[in-house]
């Protein structure tokens, strides 16, 4: 069954992104995973943290249905949320549960269609929350007071004058939530209305929340029929919110079934790519916390889409004096009178291999800007290529898969070649020959290497360049150098090493263009 | 749609009046579907004139615009083009998409353009095309983010020295658009589609996605629900289902923006 099918986090990203982006109506915005329990956003930085999707409960269906919705409501605070308080402190807690409903209020005017998604999450949420019984001390009021005002009951029992409060600071809650989301108040606004509702539950502000109150239960199983009921009851308990939600319905999620259909096919792709270079001395690079978007050139990459744009359509017409269409105007013009349609689009399979030792540190961010202009320009323009790049991480040399031939060029990827430091030498021979199996199962027609500096096995790498040049790959190297001398001088020293063509680059946002001439070149050699 | 009157949401139409009584021709840029073309054919309307106009192409020769010899009953003649017609006749002369259009066609174009308003035809044994006083010329040009646009040289930029910059409408002026071409669909309904429009528009302006929706889509979609087809059935059909093109994770990325905007 497909819901048995776990996804990855590197194919949810570029979704997630997406659909983040779009529901907060905010550019740029970031989307990562956590381990922790808890879904987080930094206004600031416009970056949202979800936890894992294996944190959830369910089966992988329910799980992704879980992780979207919980991405929607944290798309809702960085679009209207002025401030998030963290929910180490009641203080903290009260304001992110009350905002937690006007998020969903307000979300709600535009995103009508996620009502059944936020009730089936709340089925979840229910199970979650951990019995009333289970804590101590002021704590439970605060956890009563979340219970009651967003799932609309309570679990478990808490003392009759507490409940009282609990209640009062319900309908207190409620009456203000009504007002902000009625006159268009921020977060601030509720803000300075929170310490009467800690009156009325009688803690105090700085009260501690532990940690581990959310999702006490987690891991617990729920069956099919338990969930319905959970579904049911807060179908009911919300339904002044929320209109009426038939729970069977909510349950099945047909809306959401064929996209996260599409996910699990999207990752078996991935998945199978990735066979191909496991266990081979190839690594995926890491890609938590990483911010892809310091090294997005938006100009860089416009300018270079622009330029190359006759490639998109794969054809350019030109008229010659022989051809496969006549033109009675340019026959009467006196011009060349036939048209003929000029492939443009190369159709050759590319490898990159980018240096990142030590040496290209100071340039690292327009190092990375250039090869991610290249890799935008290459997935825009639909060529097949794979990007994989060295350093040295504890003297050892490392080989990083950035992106294989058949995967797409996305986030997740854009996140990978942001991730890789710059460090150590260029022991390019090591480094071809730990590529080496990847290569030959890849069968690129041109395999290029990018460096900034001369190998420092220079006989070993001239014997791998001839072997790999044996088995048909055209085998080029672009120098990177400061200035044109010393560009130059690289690239002189790499074609000693008997690579078919070296070529230099002074200039980092050159590179896209010089790569380009190199494809075009491969394609007017091919046709 | 064509029957609907023109709505001067951001002054255009009086920009145009004032540039057209300078005689200082008109350069139009926008993304398609902006209403760039209902814009001149409502202005020429105004105005009671001809109006000539061409669309641009790589196909586009100069020929077509200025004209070609032709040979009947065994005499040589010269048939003219919009270019060299509108000249003669002082009407409205409008180059749609003029930066798809090859260099050696622009050159000629420059040629007419220039001070001078004139045009020799080589075609036509080195007559010389005055063009009358009142010859006006609007172009329209896409931004170069669209398939089979280049860069308009400076020479020819030059040459309409007024520039009418057209976006998409705020959301109100487009549901009062819609509503003028289809007057019977629900506002709030038209409105969700409106605004999926421009949550697709603002994604495709960051090149999430490859192709933002038009004007004409919007009203496409007010049309379905006038015809009772339910909002999100109709959001799938204009809005969605066209990403399908660039494969699947696109189709489903669009596909629960639809889903999480609309209730079944």
């Amino acid at each position: 069954m497909m819901s048995e099918l776990r996804l990855r986090n590197d194919t949810l990203v570029e979704i997630f992104t997406f659909l983040a982006r779009r529901w907060s109506e905010t550019d740029e915005t970031l989307v990562d995973f956590t381990k922790k329990n808890q879904a987080k956003t930094r206004l600031g930085e416009k970056r949202i943290t979800i936890p894992n999707i294996d944190r959830y409960q369910g089966d992988n269906f329910h799980k992704y249905r879980q992780v979207r919705t919980a991405l929607w409501y944290e798309a809702m605070r960085l679009r209207h949320c002025t401030k998030i308080l963290s929910n180490d402190h009641a203080f903290g807690f009260i304001l992110n549960t009350i905002e937690t409903k006007r998020m969903e209020r307000l979300g709600r005017m535009t995103w009508m269609g996620m009502d059944s998604e936020l009730v089936f999450s709340y089925a979840f949420a229910i199970n979650y929350r951990p019995h009333l019984n289970a804590i101590y001390g002021k704590a439970r009021i605060v956890e009563a007071f979340y219970q009651a005002f967003l799932l609309g009951g309570i679990k478990g029992e808490i003392q009759p004058s507490h409940f009282e409060r609990v209640q009062e600071a319900v309908s207190y809650a409620d009456r203000i939530l009504d007002e902000a989301v009625k006159d268009g108040h921020q977060t601030k606004w509720l803000e300075v209305r929170i310490p009467e509702i800690i009156k009325i539950l009688d803690i105090d502000s700085l009260l501690t929340i532990p940690v581990s109150l959310p999702w006490m239960r987690q891991g617990m199983a729920l069956t099919e029929a338990e969930l319905l009921r959970s579904l049911a009851g807060i179908a009911k308990n919300r339904e002044g919110d929320f209109g009426k939600i038939d729970p069977a319905v909510s349950l099945r999620g047909d809306d959401i079934y064929s996209e996260y259909s599409a996910l699990v096919e999207e990752d078996k792709k991935n998945e199978n790519h990735k066979l191909g270079t496991a266990g081979v001395g190839v690594l995926v690079p890491p890609t938590d916390g990483i911010d892809e978007t310091v090294i997005y050139d938006r100009d860089l990459i416009n300018r270079i889409k622009t330029r190359f744009k006759d490639w998109k359509s794969g054809w350019r017409e030109q008229s010659l004096p022989h051809g496969d269409e006549f033109d009675e105007d340019g026959y009467v013009d006196g011009t060349q009178p036939f048209f003929t349609d000029v492939k443009m689009a190369s159709r050759a399979r590319i490898m990159i291999l980018l240096d990142h030792s030590s040496s290209i540190a100071s340039d690292h961010l327009e190092y990375k800007k250039a090869t991610l202009a290249l890799c935008e320009v290459l997935a825009y323009l639909k060529i097949e290529f794979s990007v994989y790049a060295f350093n040295t991480q504890n003297k050892a040399v490392i080989c990083w898969m950035i992106k294989p031939a058949r995967a797409r060029w996305n986030n997740s990827t854009a996140k990978r070649l942001a991730g890789i430091a710059a460090n150590g030498a260029t022991p390019l021979a090591e480094v071809y020959d730990k590529m080496s199996p990847t290569i030959q199962a890849g069968k690129p027609e041109i395999f290029l290497t990018l460096t900034d500096g001369e190998p420092s096995d220079p006989d070993a790498v001239r014997s791998m360049v001839k072997s790999l040049k044996m088995t048909g790959i055209r085998m080029v190297a672009l120098g990177l150098g400061p200035d044109i001398v010393r560009s130059t001088t690289i690239a002189r020293n790499l074609g000693r090493l008997g690579y078919e063509k070296a070529i230099s680059v002074s200039r980092l946002h050159d590179i896209p263009n010089k790569v380009m001439s190199i494809l075009e070149h491969a394609s007017s050699g091919t046709r | 749609m064509l029957a609907a009157q023109y709505l001067d949401w951001n002054n255009s139409m009086s920009t145009l009046n004032k540039a057209y009584e300078s005689g200082l021709f008109v350069l139009i840029i926008g993304p398609k579907g902006t209403g760039k073309t209902s814009l001149v054919r409502g202005f020429a309307a105004s105005k009671g004139g001809r109006l000539e106009s061409i669309n641009f192409s790589l196909r586009t020769r100069e020929s077509h615009l200025v004209g070609a010899k032709t040979l009947t009953d065994g005499s040589v003649g010269f048939d003219e083009g919009v270019l060299i017609k509108s000249m003669r006749h002082g009407s409205m002369l409008y180059l749609d998409e003029i930066n798809a259009a090859e260099a050696d066609v622009l050159l000629r174009l420059d040629e007419a353009l220039d001070d001078r308003r004139q045009v020799v035809l080589k075609e036509s044994a080195g007559q010389v095309v005055q063009a009358s006083d009142n010859w006006f010329v609007i172009a329209t040009i896409n931004p170069l983010t669209h398939v089979g646009t280049k860069e308009l040289p400076p020479q020819i930029l030059s040459r309409f020295p007024i520039r009418i910059r057209l976006d998409y409408p705020p959301e109100e002026v487009e549901l009062e658009i819609v509503r003028r071409h289809v007057p019977d669909a629900e506002e709030a309904q038209i409105m969700r589609g409106i605004k999926l429009a421009n949550i697709l528009r603002q994604a495709a302006a960051v090149e999430e996605l490859y192709y933002a929706p038009s004007l004409r889509e919007t009203i496409a979609f007010a049309k379905l629900l006038e015809c009772k087809v339910s909002a999100k059935n109709a959001a799938e059909l204009v809005f969605g289902n066209v990403y399908a093109q660039w494969g699947n994770i696109e189709y489903q990325k669009v596909g629960d923006i639809i889903t999480s905007m609309f209730e079944k």
